[in-house]
């Protein structure tokens, strides 16, 4: 019972982060980069970090963007956004589990984005066989600091209501 | 909201992308935007990228078809010496922009001025 409760609760936090992913294609940054984007998902992989566990939001990480490929029909956007959905899922976990005491959750979320800046410029230079493409590299660095921000203050919000939800939830069916 | 970690983080990521924002612009892929191409019988045998330290070098070119001296210059190469008969190469003089060509017909050799990324039209599409 509680196996079910919990595939269906990570399903609808799969689907939130697809409908976050398609709806963020649609807003455009009108200051920065091409490339740039505000990594609204990364808001459900963080929640999930939290309040469910490292492999649940890792799997939430793939589903989010193997569903995000077969929205879009965009296939070489399932590299660089499988690379960066699993960098910054190692990264985070990493920084919440071991520094969490330094860091608040803004700070695990812009490790988050930095690793997930990352793994696309990573990517990208591989896919190009350019090395030079790393010189992107800063600027998206910059601007992940201010996305990585607002998606940090966002899960702090959520996570300390929805943490005592879910925390109600599985430990009274138990 | 904000712990002293994550305000020590967030000051450490901007300087250290400004600081390497302010390399690349200045140090990194400088001179880089052309290169020379050298060509015997059709085939790309050599690519000299222009640099600074490359300035007044000269490269001999021996083939089977003949000789020449290639001399590079700053941003520009012209050949100032061959064993073919009409030494319309040497005459030349100097070629600097991209597309520019020197042509040495007895001895089969093209040397080209191509920029990086002349061959495609798009750099790259991600989508």
């Amino acid at each position: 019972m509680n196996n079910v409760k919990k595939i269906i609760f990570l399903s609808l936090l799969v689907s939130i982060g697809l409908a976050l992913s398609i709806i963020e294609t649609m807003i455009p940054l009108p200051f920065v980069a091409p490339g740039a984007k505000l990594g609204l998902s990364n808001i459900v992989i963080l929640i999930t970090l939290v309040v469910f566990g490292f492999r649940e939001s890792i799997t939430i990480g793939i589903l989010k963007s193997i569903t995000f490929t077969l929205a879009t029909g965009s296939v070489s956007s399932l590299f660089y956004s499988l690379t960066g959905a699993i960098l910054s899922c190692i990264a985070m976990y990493i920084v919440y589990r071991n520094l969490s005491k330094v860091f608040s959750l803004i700070g695990v979320s812009i490790f988050g984005a930095v690793a997930h800046n990352f793994g696309q410029i990573l990517v990208a230079s591989l896919m190009m066989k350019n090395i030079r493409i790393f010189s992107y590299l800063p600027i998206l660095l910059l601007t992940s600091l201010f996305t990585g921000y607002f998606v940090g203050l966002a899960s702090i919000y959520i996570s300390k209501n929805l943490k005592n939800y879910f925390d109600n939830i599985f430990l009274y069916k138990n | 909201m904000l712990t002293k970690g994550d305000k020590i983080l967030i000051v450490s990521i901007v300087i250290f992308s400004i600081l390497s924002l302010i390399y690349i612009k200045n140090f990194a892929f400088t001179n880089e935007e052309n290169y020379i191409s050298i060509q015997v019988d059709g085939e790309e045998i050599k690519k000299v990228i222009f640099d600074k330290k490359l300035i007044g070098k000269t490269m001999p070119i021996e083939t089977e078809f003949g000789y020449n001296l290639i001399e590079i210059g700053d941003q520009k190469v012209r050949v100032i010496d061959a064993d073919c008969p009409d030494k319309l190469d040497v005459k030349q003089g100097y070629i600097s922009k991209s597309g520019e060509v020197i042509v040495c017909l007895p001895n089969k050799l093209v040397i080209e001025i191509k920029g990086i990324g002349d061959d495609v039209d798009i750099d790259y599409m991600s989508r």
